[in-house]
């Protein structure tokens, strides 16, 4: 990474220079910064921030220019990378689309795949091959429906009969390859016939491979623009050419519908051009006719389906020999238009597997290797001979530039698992990496066996782990999917968990909503000391923020008895000072939300019992009621009777229930009761001499009046009781 | 995307799923101001450019083909929403910034635009962020974390607040619904709900609900309240632990449980495990809410952190709408047609349900 130096206009630019060699991408992509500043910058830092975000700071030269704060002393900027490999896939919402998506498919192939573990360990119940390959075939199902980008195209009714190419945006690279694994790992029904799937898979991607190179699709796109406004098509030899190269790659249908363009079939024509439309449709015919080695075709599709092998090879002896009729036919002499002449002929060489003419229409090794499944060798089977015949191809059209889903398509034929897992990692990311092992270990012991061993210089994880973990961590860094990590992170045997709780201490605690989530997700893996420990930070985070009602709620969750009790000393030191009639209507809530449970309440159960004598004291205060004035009293011994009462509290108690002690009617304390507060009181004496006492905030007559009350009630109360 | 009828018993619905580009916060009808329009209120947050709009879009929900949502007008906002309502021409929405702000929509010939919008967020109006609004009237009410229950009024075109209550923290509230315009009910820690009366006991709670739960359950946060116009008397939460409840204030303090770990066996159902994030009375099947009697509770519906929608009445079993992989954040049944109902997921997308 390197940045220019500075120049005057404020305008920065940030260009990180990528160290692949490789000649597809250009060499430094731009970031151009705004930062406002007006003075010459001095100093740069940078530093990743979340996910493919830079934050770039920028320090401006210091000066004493005296012209107060409006001139700020740096900047820091994001800048956001494009990150490289994204399968076509350049909005990041999409990308996330697909994220989203993927989760519960991968999530219930997984449990699947475990309980299928478990039950192999049982003498009896193991899975059939049958029921594992459907649920393979599921799962890539359900990933290759998430990657159409396409917007539901409203197929129009009236087809237009010049349109022989649909160009739509649909087909992106991520698809295309995701669709070659589903081919060779997940399909077991297309393994009898993997040439026709190479073959279709090619008619939907084609248009993928590198942009500035030819090949069948962009001279078809080329084509179809001057099928417009070319009145007479067949004396153009861009029409020849396209039509034997889609007929070389077997796009039939496009054959076909461009054949029937040929100006023999217009009706004022006709009459004089018989023989010349005679031998069109002669070759539309056979076209239509070919044979082909696949169970069916879809509906619209041209050719001849032909499941059994023995089959097949009787129809292809009978379809080539009518194309050796056609060839040797005298009608060609009574042929007058040139162009159609040579090109009709040309396309029956290509039906016939000239290798030379497959080789001129074809216009790269891809391209030439379907040409070679269609016309020469129908019958390749097995990854092997397939192997050899795409080097052969590869040989005869090298490659000029490296392109990712033929590197992919190598890597599947020369059964490279190394290879494959390095294509997919570099053109398509973590994302498909992480998904395609799925397939991959499919049913495949040996990648199997590659993909789950256990390396030490991988830190003691498996490969298939460590691209988990690597996808996991790109999830994490994003704070609209990190709350999907955790699924990856549980498949994870060795880090998993480690990491994920991490994870889970590293979210914020401070928003309710992000808190809950986090507490949800330690619930879903029961994850009870984490979800504590997290609790307790949340509770102790609102308990300094001031919300001391949270705090105290969070804390009671966490039963964090030693918190709650440092915070009730707080606490009584607040209601020490404060407490007024009109400040209780505050603690009420909290008071209500304490409740009167000693184990959730810590020692703050005494503000519950004080909130009580408090009531029913002011009840005194207000009426007359004998009634309240003896729960007042009752009130009060439970409160100097209970251990949770902290002792400095004791003088203000008695000092506020003077009043009682002191009652006209008659004393309300009995001779014990007496006894309990005056015990109390000479308690606090000896405690007076320790260095920690606190001298409650009281008039200084308060403890000889209070000493005094109580032994007017004693005497009383005695007098009384005989 | 997909299409799904569901045929339970005799109610019949579709789903369908709108992926959006980006997080939805909130959603809410908008009282719609012809017959045949359909206006929704969405509040969203851009992570790719971390902006933040309130939009209104037109829905077109037709019968049986893919509802089709075209935005009309966009306002942007500098936080993300905490709470949303919407009442006849006004979207009231509260931030997690702590300002609060009212955009009334103009109407003309078919366009809609959002640009007068008057707010409140001076020093000391809420201590953080809001954690949610009601709207009644010209008045709105609002609470926060910090304890604090302020009175907006934006009659005429300023806005003043009072303060009912600080709870200097001491407290928390994270719910409030309107009963009557001197009446709303507000919730918070501990399934704590309180009961304020305007005019019999200003200035602090007239009556605080403190549940005896059976057993030793643990405690949580309501989420949500919901009273009905025509029951006034019944508050409605939900929150924590899949709990649904409702408070009679004709008997204070025992809760009716709808559905959660506190409820007693055979009489509530356990729907779902985590939090409620939204709870609404539905009137959908009870076409006349006066004839039943009411000590029954009327039938409610219920989004949840675990991915439910559902409708739960009581003594019935729960009627599951929607089972979702991901969270549904909240959810509006349609002010005027109680059979449209619009779900805000968490991963960036919207359910519209319809039934019949």
């Amino acid at each position: 990474m390197q940045t220019p130096a500075s120049d005057s206009d404020s305008h920065f630019s940030i260009l990180p220079l990528a160290s692949s060699s490789s000649q597809d991408q250009p060499l430094a992509v731009v970031y151009p910064i705004r930062h406002s500043l007006t003075r010459p910058i001095s100093r740069i830092a940078i530093s990743w921030a979340r996910g493919n975000t830079l934050h770039v700071s920028l320090f401006s030269h210091h000066q004493h220019s005296g012209d107060g704060e409006e001139d700020a002393g740096g900047r820091v900027v994001e800048v956001k990378l494009s990150g490289a490999g994204n399968g076509g896939i350049d909005n990041d919402a999409q990308w996330r689309r697909i994220i989203y998506g993927s989760v519960t498919p991968f999530a219930v192939f997984q449990n699947r795949k475990n309980s299928a573990l478990a039950l192999t360990k049982l003498p009896a119940g193991a899975l059939s091959d049958v029921e594992w390959w459907e649920y393979a075939m599921e799962y890539s199902r359900e990933i290759n429906s998430l990657l159409s980008t396409a917007k539901s195209t409203a197929s129009s009714t009236v087809e237009d009969p010049r349109t022989i190419l649909a160009v739509d945006e649909g087909p992106n690279s991520l698809k295309a390859a995701w669709e070659l694994l589903e081919i060779f790992y997940a399909d077991k029904q297309s393994q009898a016939w993997l040439p026709e799937r190479l073959v279709d898979w090619l008619a939907d991607y084609d248009g993928l491979f590198s942009d500035n190179q030819s090949k069948v699709y962009s001279k078809l796109v080329d084509l179809q623009k001057d099928l417009v406004y070319v009145q007479a098509i067949e004396d153009d030899p861009k029409y020849w050419d396209g039509l034997s190269s889609a007929l070389a790659v077997g796009w039939l249908e496009i054959v076909v519908k461009l054949l029937r363009l040929h100006g023999s079939y217009q009706l004022d024509q006709l009459g004089r051009r018989e023989t010349e439309n005679g031998l069109v449709e002669a070759v539309v015919v056979l076209v239509s006719k070919m044979p082909r080695l696949r169970p069916e075709l879809p509906a619209g599709r041209l050719g001849e389906c032909y499941r059994n092998k023995t089959d097949f090879i009787k129809a292809w002896e009978t379809w080539r020999a009518r194309v050796t009729k056609l060839e040797c036919s005298a009608f060609w002499f009574e042929c007058g238009h040139q162009q159609t002449k040579e090109g009709l002929r040309t396309m029956l060489q290509i039906m016939l597997g000239n290798s030379e003419h497959l080789s001129a229409r074809t216009y790269n090794w891809v391209e030439l290797y379907i040409a070679h499944f269609l016309y020469i060798r129908p019958f390749t089977m097995g990854l092997e001979s397939m192997y050899s015949l795409a080097q052969k191809c590869i040989h005869l059209k090298p490659l000029s530039h490296h392109n990712s889903l033929m590197g992919l398509l190598l890597g599947i034929l020369g059964e490279n698992t190394e290879v494959v897992l390095a294509e997919c990692s570099k053109a398509f990311g973590p994302w498909m990496v992480t998904h395609a092992i799925e397939l991959l270990t499919a049913g495949n012991d040996q990648s199997e066996n590659l993909l789950r061993e256990v390396h030490d210089n991988l830190g003691g994880v498996s490969i298939e782990e460590l691209h988990r973990l690597v996808y996991a961590q790109v999830l994490a860094s994003h704070q609209l999917t990190w709350q999907i990590a955790p699924v990856y992170l549980m498949s994870c045997m060795k880090l998993g968990m480690g990491l994920l709780e991490i994870l889970l201490y590293r979210q914020p605690v401070h928003q309710k909503q992000g808190l809950l989530k986090t507490l949800e997700i330690c619930r879903l893996y029961e994850l009870e000391s984490v979800s504590s420990n997290i609790v307790k930070i949340a509770g102790v985070h609102h308990w300094k923020h001031g919300r001391k009602g949270s705090g105290i709620f969070w804390l009671q969750q966490a039963q964090d008895e030693i918190r709650l009790n440092k915070i009730a000393q707080k606490l009584f030191d607040f209601v020490g000072k404060s407490i007024s009639e009109e400040s209780f209507k505050q603690w009420e809530g909290l008071v209500q939300l304490l409740g009167s449970d000693t184990r959730t309440a810590g020692g703050l159960e005494f503000l519950h019992k004080y909130r009580d004598f408090k009531k029913a004291l002011q009840q005194v205060g207000d009426g007359k009621a004998k009634d309240a004035a003896r729960r007042a009293v009752e009130s009060l011994i439970t409160l100097m009777k209970s251990p949770s009462t902290p002792q400095r509290f004791w003088l203000p108690l008695l000092y506020d229930s003077l009043k009682l002690l002191t009652w006209q009617e008659g004393p309300l304390l009995d001779v014990m009761q007496t006894n309990l507060l005056l015990n109390k009181l000479q308690e606090l004496s000896m405690a007076k001499l320790r260095p920690d006492y606190v001298e409650p905030d009281l008039p200084p007559q308060a403890l000889s009046s209070v000493r005094l009350a109580l032994a007017r009630n004693l005497g009383r109360a005695i007098l009384e009781e005989q | 995307m997909a299409i799904l009828q569901h045929q339970t018993q005799n109610n019949h619905f579709q789903i369908f799923r709108l992926p959006q580009s980006k997080y939805v916060d909130a959603v809410r009808w908008m009282p719609p101001f012809s017959a045949f329009d359909k206006f929704v209120v969405l509040s969203f947050f851009d992570s790719d450019s971390s902006s933040c709009t309130i939009e209104i879009h037109s829905l077109d929900n037709s019968p049986n083909i893919q509802p089709i949502l075209s935005p009309l007008s966009s306002f942007a906002t500098t936080s993300r929403t905490s709470s949303l309502k919407t009442s006849q021409d006004l979207i009231a929405f509260s931030t997690f910034s702590g300002s609060l702000n009212f955009i009334s929509p103009d109407y003309r010939s078919g366009d809609v635009s959002l640009n007068s919008s008057i707010s409140v967020q001076e020093l000391g109006f809420h201590v953080g962020s809001i954690s949610c609004i009601d709207v009644l009237g010209s008045e709105c009410v609002s609470v926060g974390e910090d304890g604090r229950v302020n009175v907006v009024n934006f009659g005429g075109s300023k806005v003043d607040y009072r303060r009912l209550f600080d709870g200097n923290g001491l407290v928390s509230y994270t719910a409030a619904k309107w009963a009557s315009p001197t009446e709303f009910a507000t919730g918070g820690l501990g399934f704590s709900l309180q009961w304020w009366d305007q005019r019999r006991k200003p200035g602090e709670p007239a009556l605080q609900f403190k549940g005896n739960w059976p057993q030793k359950c643990t405690s949580g946060l309501v989420h949500s309240i919901d009273i009905h116009p025509s029951r006034k008397h019944t508050c409605l939460a939900g929150g924590s632990s899949g709990t649904v409840f409702a408070w009679d204030l004709r008997w204070p303090q025992q809760p009716i449980v709808l559905s959660g770990i506190g409820s007693d066996e055979g009489q509530a159902h356990l729907i779902s495990e985590s939090e409620v994030w939204e709870v609404q009375f539905d009137s959908h099947s009870q076409s006349n809410i006066t004839t039943m009697p009411s000590s029954k509770l009327l039938p409610v519906m219920m989004c949840s952190e675990d991915g439910i929608l559902s409708v739960i009445e009581q003594g019935a079993e729960p009627m599951e709408l929607l089972a979702e992989p991901c969270a549904i954040n909240s959810f509006d049944i349609g002010k005027q047609n109680h059979s449209d109902i619009i779900c805000s997921l968490e991963w960036e997308s919207l359910a519209i349900l319809s039934r019949s």
